[in-house]
Order: structure tokens, then C-alpha cells, then sequence
């Protein structure tokens, strides 16, 4: 049995727990008397049983509380982790990066950092090359593109990095909470390239915590909750059933930090 | 029902993935070096200032004081050509241990080839060692010494030492991920590696025995192999593999040197799917 055709992403059953090790050492002696005692280590649960398909040309949305596997999920997805059990089934392209701005280093120019990032995320040389006036222009940072990195602002590293982003190849987009950043103009911008992207027929997987845009964009919503699919389909609903379980704690916490 | 290597649609072609390989580990290795040096007055200068540093400390101790120098004509130029070496050697794999550890947040937001990593760090390396190159031939020339035909195998044997850096930084950088240990026991290493290497005393000095133990590593065999044929009016003060191993003596070090990559990647391979979450 493949993925149905429709299906961009189809999840069958995964499983991911992670050892994390224990420090048990008590004492800087003790570190010396023993210095190849096996760590101990914890487990703790990720995932359990995750099954979901994703759509081709959907605007797919992940939400759930802190802590509830929403990133793991995308990072097993994207290949980074792999899971213990079960399988990810993927058809098309899928974007190498879960967050924008991978690579940056504040210490090189935008310049720079353009070249070492749109690299990273696949373009090619001829590619870079054709697209660099096109990645400068829509990050309206012309005037600042030679000016190391660490005395731009937030706002402006996101806005260099979703330029740089939406140049990639890919069909299916996988991206960890970047709604939640940035002005509201670039927010603006950022949504239009959204629409654009669903009319080339691109596939989009979002993990976020900003309710209001799950609202505006996606298409259908899965609520992870303690590593297991709570919820998964039309949007309202699966929101409505999110904010009446766990309030808006999260996603006042969220507005905080931003 | 099948499991699709998620990474697998991300590569439409293998010539292309190739292409996109080599490019990455360039753009990467430039960056770094390009790194190493930002902000500082003299920049790239540092990359030759400090061998030569180590070389002219070494030649006033060695060359001078225990008169190491009265032996050959070109001690001065051969401890250059060691210390060079030994840096490229230590850099390389030094930055290789760290490697992945240090580019964690690459690891855990981004799907690429990881060997991109610690072979990135051992070019940086070599960048380092091609603006030292440049110094030593500058020694070479001043020295009066003719260049041969034969001094075409010299990139051969950079080839095998950059091969061996390469796999032991393969090693190192998985092995650094589970146990932090690892840095300091290879920080050591080195520094034992750097006195059973003949770098400023001439291998004549040990026994026998002595010898063949010191060219069981290819650092050495490569170092003895380019001084031999750079040195080649002097031949007498110059003992390589041959000498020491017998007529096929070369053949241990350079199986050295592909047993320490087949390793390399094996290790590698092994730990590479939980690099992400292990760092």
C-alpha cells in the first residue's frame, strides 16, 4: 500500500521517545573514580501512535499546547529525527529547512549570509545568481545588504530570511512558528506569498502557536496533545476544541515573548 | 507499507545532489575561514604568522641550542615543512572533533548531508595550509633548491594526508557527539603525536625499532616522503618508509590511511540519523 495519490504527507502510527541523559554525578571525584560509567538516561515520550495525511496543495496547520510534540513531529517530517516506529510517507519535494534564517552568522554580511543560506537551502549557483536582486528587493534591505548581520534587527533577519526562503525549491513547505514573529506589514507580505505559493499548488505544514492565522489560512488544523493526535480536520472545530481544553495560555505566553 | 526516506524527494537527481554537495562544502568552509579571521588587523597574515612563530621558537631551541641544525643543510627548511604539516594535521582534525558540536542548530533545523560537516572544518584547515604552502616554497626557493619532475607526487601525498585528516575527523566529530571526552583526549593525542612525529629531530637520531614504529603513521611517512624529494641532493639524511618498513614498507601507512576512512564512514553512517537529537 503507497500514500493516495491526493496525499502529500501521509503519518501512519509513529512513535518517537528520546533518552535523555541523567546527570548523576555527585561529585567532581566521583566524576574521576568513574569516568566511563554508562550515563542514565530518561525517556520520554515524543510521540505515540500519530497517524494523519496532509493533502496535496493544502495549507496544513499544527497546534497544540507546549510540550506536546508539535516540533518533533515536524523535525521527524523533515528527516531530522527519525522515528522509532511507523512510517512517513512523503510525495514531492519537501523544503531542507523547519526554520527561517538556518546558517545565519551575525558576524558576516547580509551579503554574505545570503549566498551561505540560499546555498543551504538548495539553490544552485546559475540560481543564486539569477535570484539575488529578486531576494534583496523583497527584503527591502538594499541599503543595509552590506552591513554584518549582528547590527540588524530582529524584524530585519526575519525579513532577509523568509526572502531568502520563499526562493527555494520545493513543493511541500514545512516551517516551525514563524508566524509569530516579525511586523505587521512583512506579516502582510509574508501572507501574500502564502496565497501564492497555495496557487502554484504547494503544499504548506505550519507548526504554530498564533490561532488567529491557523484561522485565516489553513485549510484543515491536527491538534497534538501529550504526543497523540487529539484532534484532526476542519479548522473552527479542531480551534474551538484547542481553545476551550487549554485556554489561551499559550498563545498570550507566545504574544509575550514576541 | 513502504518507508520513504524523507530526504529522498528533496534530491531529484544524482548528479544535481552531487553538484549541490560540493558547492555547499565550499560555501561553507569559505565561510568559516572567512570567520576565523573577521575583525582581526592582520586577518589572513595570522595563517602563516603562526607556524612561522612555532618554526623560528624551534629552530633558535633545537637548531641552535642542542645544534640540531649542524647535521643537514637544510634542518631549517625540513622543520618548516614538519611544523607545517603537524598544523594542517592538528587543525584539521581539531576542528573536525567539533565540528558537529558546534553546528548544532544546522543539525537540528536543516536536511543535508551531515559529512558536509566535519569535511568543511578539515578544508578550512586546508586553507590554512595552502596560504602556509606558499610560505614553505618561498623557504625552498631562498634555499636555492631546483624543482624536480618528481616533486608531482608532493600533491599525492598531501592527497593521502588530507584522506587520513578526513577520516579521523569523520571519527572524532561522531564520537565527540556521545562523549565529550573526546576533545581532550585528542588534544592530548596530539601533543604526543606531535613529538613521536619527526618533526624537529632528524628519525636517524631513534633505533630501529623505534623508526618503525613512528612510520606506522601516515603523518610521518607523507612528512619523510615530501622532505626525500624535496631534499633529494641530500638523500643520506632523509629516512623514509622504505628504510625503515622494507621495500613494501609504504603500503602500511597508506592502509592505514583507507582503513581509518572505511572506519570513518562506518562510524559515521552508524550515529548520523541521531546526530539531531544527540548534540
Amino acid at each position: 500500500m503507497g500514500a493516495a495519490p491526493e496525499h502529500a504527507i501521509e503519518v501512519t502510527n509513529v512513535s518517537k521517545t528520546f533518552r535523555l541523559p541523567h546527570e548523576r554525578r555527585d561529585s567532581l571525584k566521583e566524576h574521576f573514580l568513574h569516568p566511563f560509567t554508562r550515563t542514565v538516561y530518561e525517556r520520554q515520550v515524543a510521540l505515540t501512535g500519530v497517524s494523519f495525511a496532509v493533502r496535496r496543495h493544502e495549507f496544513f496547520g499544527v497546534i497544540g499546547p507546549n510540550g506536546s510534540g508539535k516540533s518533533t513531529l515536524l523535525k521527524i517530517l523533515a528527516g531530522i529525527y527519525r522515528q522509532d516506529s511507523g512510517s512517513v510517507d512523503v510525495r514531492g519535494r519537501l523544503s531542507p529547512f523547519i526554520e527561517l534564517g538556518v546558517g545565519f552568522n551575525t558576524e558576516l554580511t547580509a551579503r554574505d549570509n545570503v549566498r551561505i543560506n540560499a546555498t543551504l537551502l538548495g539553490l544552485s549557483k546559475r540560481q543564486l545568481d539569477e535570484r539575488f536582486d529578486a531576494i534583496v528587493a523583497f527584503s527591502e534591505l538594499e541599503r543595509f545588504i552590506d552591513r554584518k548581520l549582528k547590527n540588524f534587527s530582529s524584524g530585519m533577519l526575519l525579513r532577509l530570511a523568509y526572502s531568502i526562503a520563499i526562493q527555494a525549491e520545493f513543493d511541500i513547505l514545512l516551517l516551525d512558528e514563524v508566524l509569530a514573529v516579525g511586523d505587521q506589514s512583512f506579516q502582510e507580505k509574508c501572507f501574500a506569498t502564502f496565497d501564492s505559493m497555495r496557487a502554484a499548488g504547494k503544499t504548506i505544514v505550519i507548526v504554530t502557536h498564533d490561532l488567529a492565522a491557523v484561522t485565516r489560512f489553513c485549510d484543515r488544523v491536527l491538534l497534538l496533545r501529550d504526543g497523540s493526535v487529539e484532534a484532526v480536520g476542519e479548522v473552527r472545530a479542531t480551534v474551538a476544541r484547542y481553545r476551550a481544553k487549554h485556554g489561551d495560555t499559550d498563545e498570550i505566553a507566545v504574544a509575550a515573548r514576541a | 507499507m513502504e518507508t520513504v526516506a524523507p530526504d529522498a524527494g528533496t534530491r531529484p537527481a544524482k548528479g544535481h545532489a552531487l553538484r549541490h554537495r560540493v558547492r555547499t562544502l565550499h560555501v561553507m568552509a569559505a565561510a568559516e575561514y572567512k570567520l576565523k579571521y573577521s575583525g582581526s588587523a592582520l586577518g589572513y597574515v595570522w595563517s602563516a604568522l603562526k607556524p612561522l612563530a612555532l618554526f623560528t621558537m624551534m629552530y633558535l631551541v633545537f637548531g641552535r641550542v642542542f645544534k640540531l641544525g649542524t647535521i643537514s643543510p637544510y634542518y631549517a627548511v625540513g622543520l618548516l615543512i614538519g611544523i607545517v604539516l603537524f598544523t594542517f594535521f592538528a587543525d584539521a582534525t581539531l576542528g573536525g572533533t567539533y565540528s558537529l558540536v558546534s553546528r548544532e542548530s544546522l543539525l537540528r533545523k536543516l536536511v543535508f548531508p551531515r559529512t558536509v560537516i566535519p569535511t568543511a572544518a578539515t578544508l578550512t584547515a586546508a586553507i590554512t595550509f595552502a596560504v602556509n604552502t606558499a610560505v614553505v616554497a618561498l623557504f625552498i626557493a631562498w634555499k636555492g633548491i631546483v624543482p624536480r619532475l618528481d616533486w608531482l607526487l608532493i600533491p599525492l601525498l598531501l592527497l593521502e594526508l588530507y584522506v587520513f585528516v578526513l577520516g579521523l575527523s569523520l571519527i572524532l566529530s561522531a564520537l565527540f557527539v556521545r562523549f565529550r571526552d573526546i576533545a581532550q583526549v585528542w588534544e592530548l593525542a596530539l601533543q604526543l603525536i606531535f613529538y613521536a612525529t619527526p618533526v624537529i629531530y632528524p628519525l636517524s637520531f631513534l633505533p630501529p625499532w623505534a623508526q618503525s614504529i613512528e612510520f606506522v603513521n601516515p603523518l610521518t611517512q607523507v612528512l619523510q616522503d615530501i622532505r626525500a624529494l624535496v631534499f633529494y641532493d641530500d638523500p643520506a639524511n632523509v629516512i623514509t618508509a622504505t628504510d625503515a618498513l622494507g621495500p613494501y614498507g609504504r603500503l602500511i601507512p597508506i592502509a592505514i590511511v583507507f582503513a581509518t576512512v572505511a572506519i570513518g564512514l562506518l562510524v559515521f553512517k552508524h550515529d548520523e540519523p541521531w546526530f539531531a537529537e544527540r548534540v
